[in-house]
């Protein structure tokens, strides 16, 4: 790759997962076209990248990979605008396995590992706002990494049952003693077993202690507001609470001015941040 | 520093044998507007301007500039950085307010972190030639507000400032001493040094209109909520005007053109006054109208540029001023600031 910051690396589509009932998020691994291009992509958990369709444009994304897997790097798509269409989304999810486009990044800050260390970790979780989620909880999971986090429990809703993300991945952790993990959907279906409830319901129901814990908060506008009192109560403080901000982007290298949330740029400076820095921001997004 | 005299009518002639070495930027008429153009053969650059309609940031940041160029193949996509065309250039004449954006907007597309190689490499092989202001030209100019002054090498390589019958040249940088040869080779004598330092002062004295541009920074810190933004837009008709003709505007969008199988990536100048500026894809748009699109511009300016660069995004041109055509003042938004 050259040194210049605007020009994307060519990968290749490897494979894409179709995650939910009505087919509008997929999962598409990239493979590097380029050796050195791995190399160099290197990411941490929360992290973003720009993927660049030529001919389309460009849309920032977080990875929903973790560093820890090799050889690929991965991001869950949503198919966006309901009336006008994303043309970077919509012509992503047109195109089929063996296709190329290109990435630029890894963009960002990243969940702040150093921090979340011999800590226990939440993390909470709805609907789309997953995929740097799940990156962060394949990082912690994976054995060179576990015994670097104390307990880690993941409390990850959905609308409905067919709208859970990597479903194969969470009945997965359901087997593993090293995790907890709490699913929920607001409505079940006639298969549907498991838990049913909000978000911030099965929060308080499950009621984390706050005790050398961080909570690590994704999901939609809705869901952040009605959990984040839940944390409150429990007694987490704001310092504890981490989320990941969105904005329209560009160049995602902190020069076309368009993603400040007052002195801060998301793409540089965010996207993650803890309730303590948001509430240092202005309310401009 | 190597300083010389030069005639005041062997400017253009020096311009123009330049423009046979080189690609020369300069003043030119252009029906009612001076604007900087690449001096064409033949052609007459009009230094007794006052200023261009356009800030020049255009040299170094083209309205229009291709990031990427690619070709659909039977291979897939095949593309290439456009090629490096930043050509040894030198752009004469330029007022030194604008020379002082240079300075604010190297900050940004220079940063340790990410470079912006586009902006870069033209500022790399651009000499700037600052003509002074010895007698500010408008009514509206405020330089000396905002860190600026008429008469300053601040932003520029080599630095004219007329004395009566003659210019001295000042050699700020040594990119600037490469094109002494241009410059005959009458050395400045003291008096004309005094001269200029008479001139100096009697030209920041001319500066009449003044804002307190450093005083309204604690304001911002605490005021995004106050009730004075909505008192700004209400009559703005979101035309971009201000940010186009800005020196230090610098936003940008980035898009792709194709025709039959090539394509381009382009950046274009962009505005925080166009509401689609910070609009998502979901409909969201956190900026929801023109109220919150001023408080951005202004704080961009006056408190976000200053939290993360030390500086004010202002250089007091007064273009923004002179061309708003519902007459939306800065000065008097900074002013009104300063009495929160």
């Amino acid at each position: 790759m050259s040194n210049n910051p605007y020009i994307p690396m060519p990968v290749q589509i490897a494979k894409i997962i179709d995650e939910v009932d009505t087919h509008d998020i997929k999962t598409f691994r990239f493979a590097f076209l380029n050796k050195e291009d791995e190399k160099n992509f290197k990411y941490m958990p929360g992290q973003f990248a720009e993927l660049s369709i030529y001919g389309k444009g460009e849309s920032p994304i977080g990875i929903a990979s973790s560093p820890t897997q090799q050889g690929f790097v991965e991001f869950t798509v949503q198919r966006a605008g309901t009336v006008v269409p994303g043309l970077v989304t919509s012509a992503l999810h047109d195109m089929s396995e063996g296709g190329e486009i290109g990435i630029r990044g890894p963009m960002g800050n990243s969940w702040p590992i150093e921090f979340l260390e011999k800590k226990n970790i939440v993390v909470v979780g709805g609907g789309f706002a997953f995929t740097t989620l799940r990156s962060l909880i394949n990082y912690m999971l994976h054995k060179d990494n576990r015994s670097r986090f104390g307990e880690i429990t993941v409390i990850y809703g959905a609308r409905t049952p067919g709208l859970l993300l990597y479903k194969d991945e969470l009945a997965a952790w359901e087997t593993r003693d090293d995790i907890k993990s709490v699913i929920t959907v607001d409505k079940g279906d006639d298969n549907w077993k498991g838990r049913q409830g909000f978000v911030p319901a099965v929060c308080k129901e499950v009621a984390p202690s706050p005790k050398n814990t961080v909570a690590v908060i994704c999901g939609p506008p809705i869901m952040i507001k009605f959990t984040l009192p839940v944390f409150f109560d429990l007694g987490f403080s704001k310092e504890n609470i981490l989320t990941s901000l969105e904005m329209r982007m560009k160049c995602g290298i902190g020069k076309c001015g368009r993603c400040n949330v007052g002195s801060k740029y998301v793409c540089n400076d965010g996207p993650v941040f803890s309730l303590a820095e948001l509430e240092e921001l202005p309310r401009d997004f | 520093m190597e300083k010389r005299l030069i005639k005041k009518d062997a400017l253009a002639g020096i311009a123009k044998k330049m423009a046979g070495d080189f690609l020369v930027w300069a003043p030119v008429k252009k029906e009612d507007n001076i604007l900087f153009e690449p001096l064409q053969k033949d052609a007459e650059p009009f230094f007794a301007y006052l200023n261009s309609k356009n800030a020049p940031k255009n040299v170094f940041f083209p309205h229009t500039e291709t990031l990427i160029k690619y070709t659909r193949t039977e291979k897939g996509m095949v593309f290439s950085e456009d090629e490096n065309k930043a050509k040894d250039a030198v752009l004469f004449g330029v007022r030194s307010c604008d020379a002082h954006s240079f300075a604010l907007l190297d900050m940004l597309f220079d940063q340790e972190k990410y470079k912006d190689g586009y902006y870069i490499a033209k500022r790399q092989k651009t000499t700037v030639i600052s003509l002074a202001c010895v007698k500010p030209p408008y009514a509206s100019c405020f330089c000396t507000s905002v860190d600026g002054e008429p008469v300053s090498s601040e932003g520029a390589d080599i630095l004219l400032t007329d004395i009566g019958s003659d210019y001295l040249v000042e050699f700020v940088t040594p990119k600037g001493e490469k094109l002494t040869k241009y410059f005959g080779d009458t050395k400045a004598d003291a008096a004309s040094e005094t001269r200029k330092t008479e001139i100096v002062a009697k030209a920041k004295d001319a500066i009449k209109s003044k804002i307190p541009a450093h005083e309204v920074k604690p304001i911002l810190d605490k005021n995004f909520d106050n009730p004075f933004w909505a008192t700004i837009h209400g009559k703005c008709l979101a035309c971009g005007t201000c940010t186009y003709l800005c020196p230090t505007c610098h936003c940008f969008d980035i898009s792709d053109e194709v025709k039959g199988s090539d394509g381009v990536r382009l950046r274009s100048w962009d505005s925080c006054m166009f509401p689609m500026f910070t609009k998502e894809t979901s409909g969201h748009n956190p900026r929801t109208s023109q109220k919150e699109r001023w408080r951005q511009r202004t704080m961009h300016k006056f408190k976000y540029y200053v939290d993360n660069f030390n500086a004010i995004a202002c250089v007091g041109c007064g273009r923004c001023v002179m061309s708003c055509p519902v007459n939306i003042d800065i000065r008097k938004i900074v002013e009104d600031i300063s009495k929160l």
